[in-house]
């Protein structure tokens, strides 16, 4: 099974077309949870997701175009990182709408979809069981911990807090 | 299978997970049902613990898929949920992305903490194997515990042990129960640890970047409710650590995780073995050895 030989999507109107349909639905939806939530202005939160979901796009185009087999999440975050920095032009507005969205709002949904999604699994579930839980919970738990305790560490040490 | 829903899925579904109107609908209504319940904080014997919406939304849409007379949404719905998160993973980046951008001076400032942190990672391996090894798991324990499990760390598995072996079944179901269970989790866990062991948020910030967006997103904002006035701050160094844990993640489990896990799965594997017998022999309870 060529798990890894990831299918190479024909890269056509279409596709980016449907891309772009599901993050405007994903857009309205977190701009109405951010205004009941949060008492975004529904229409900055909107500019926001947008803004959110154009990087997102590019991000997927570029992981379509270029060839090496590196994954869209890391062309989105560091296509983000580099248009938030001090000395990009843009960094001002992109900053401003994107501080609208709060980022509760997005995993409320992503988590929504999961759970819907977690739907068909239910049964893998049973059978892993709650040992698979268990384990589960305890690689979050070493991670989490044992990162936090280096962190704490190095910043007591270099006098930052 | 997980994989191949991951990755085929996307193609084969996504013209029909857009059409899907009814699908959208009830997410739309689990979320604005979720958002209104809002942010809340139980007190259990002094600790507080913070329920986020994301918890009560993911409640929402498993009822949704188990109650009966709601026909619309199936095993169909299901599978194109799985494609549809894939997509809104990037968004959700990209917020964290743009903190760090903002905020590069601290990053930088705090740099040697950020990058340190990452060997936390490691972490995993010391928790979660004696336990997993105790459970009476053999060698999935290794593709289990040697990793947080997401996508970074899934190639090298497989390339390594093959599908079908026990490292890689291992793997698949801390994949799996990770990416419903673990965001739920990781958000709990974070408020429990902040007043039980109250490091500083900063400290906690970093260590929210696990190389998971999802549980990063779910951590950082768990942790932005308990310390608001951080906010910033949180997202900011949680984004770049979660960033340079992806970046790095696949070298780091080659030349370190995997080494050491297979080192210490080599000590305590002879040990949990007299352990685990010598239970058997006590309760002649058999089922903990199970393979």
């Amino acid at each position: 099974m060529g798990i890894r030989v990831k299918v190479k999507i024909n890269l056509s109107f279409n596709t980016i077309f449907q891309w772009i349909i599901i993050l405007l639905i994903f857009s309205i939806m977190a701009a109405v949870g951010n205004w009941i939530g949060f008492h975004s202005p529904l229409q900055e939160a909107f500019i926001g997701m947008l803004i959110l979901c154009a990087i997102s796009v590019i991000g997927l185009l570029i992981e379509r175009i270029v060839p090496f087999n590196v994954p869209s999440i890391l062309y989105i975050s560091i296509l983000a990182l580099i248009i938030a920095l001090p000395w990009s032009p843009i960094s001002q507005p992109i900053i401003y709408y994107t501080s609208k969205i709060d980022i509760i709002s997005l995993t409320t949904i992503l988590l929504a979809y999961a759970g819907i999604g977690m739907g068909k699994d239910l049964k893998d579930f049973k059978k892993v069981g709650l040992r698979g839980v268990l384990v589960t919970f305890f690689v979050i738990l070493g991670t989490y911990i044992s990162s936090a305790f280096i962190a704490q560490a190095v910043l007591a040490s270099s006098g930052l807090i | 299978m997980p994989v191949k829903t991951k990755y085929n899925s996307e193609v084969e579904d996504l013209s029909e997970a857009c059409k899907d109107y009814k699908l959208h609908i009830t997410v739309f209504i689990s979320i604005i049902l979720a958002q209104f319940i809002g942010i809340r904080t139980i007190n259990i014997s002094g600790i507080s613990i913070v329920l986020m919406p994301l918890l009560y939304s993911l409640i929402f849409a498993i009822a949704f898929y188990l109650i009966k007379p709601i026909k619309w949404i199936s095993k169909k719905q299901s599978d194109r949920s799985t494609a549809i998160m894939m997509l809104l993973i990037g968004p959700l980046l990209a917020k964290l992305a743009i903190a760090s951008g903002e905020n590069i001076g601290i990053i930088f400032n705090a740099g040697a903490a950020i990058l340190l942190q990452e060997v936390g990672n490691l972490g995993t391996i010391f928790f979660a194997l004696p336990v997993a090894l105790l459970l009476g798991f053999k060698r999935e324990a290794i593709g289990m515990t040697s990793s947080i499990c997401r996508e970074p760390q899934m190639g090298v598995v497989i390339d390594k042990f093959g599908f079908a072996s026990p490292e890689t079944k291992g793997f698949f179901s801390v994949f799996l129960i990770g990416t419903v269970l673990g965001t739920p989790f990781i958000s709990l866990l974070v408020s429990l640890l902040a007043y039980i062991i109250p490091l500083h948020p900063f400290a906690y910030g970093m260590a929210c970047g696990i190389g998971s967006a999802s549980m990063n997103a779910a951590a950082v904002s768990s942790l932005s409710a308990i310390y608001p006035q951080f906010t910033v701050q949180l997202e900011a160094f949680s984004g770049m650590a979660n960033l340079i844990s992806m970046v790095t993640g696949m070298y780091v489990y080659i030349f370190v995780a995997l080494p050491l896990t297979e080192k210490l799965y080599s000590i305590l594997e002879p040990i949990s073995n007299k352990i685990l017998n010598r239970n058997v022999h006590l309760d002649g309870d058999t089922s903990q050895s199970e393979n």
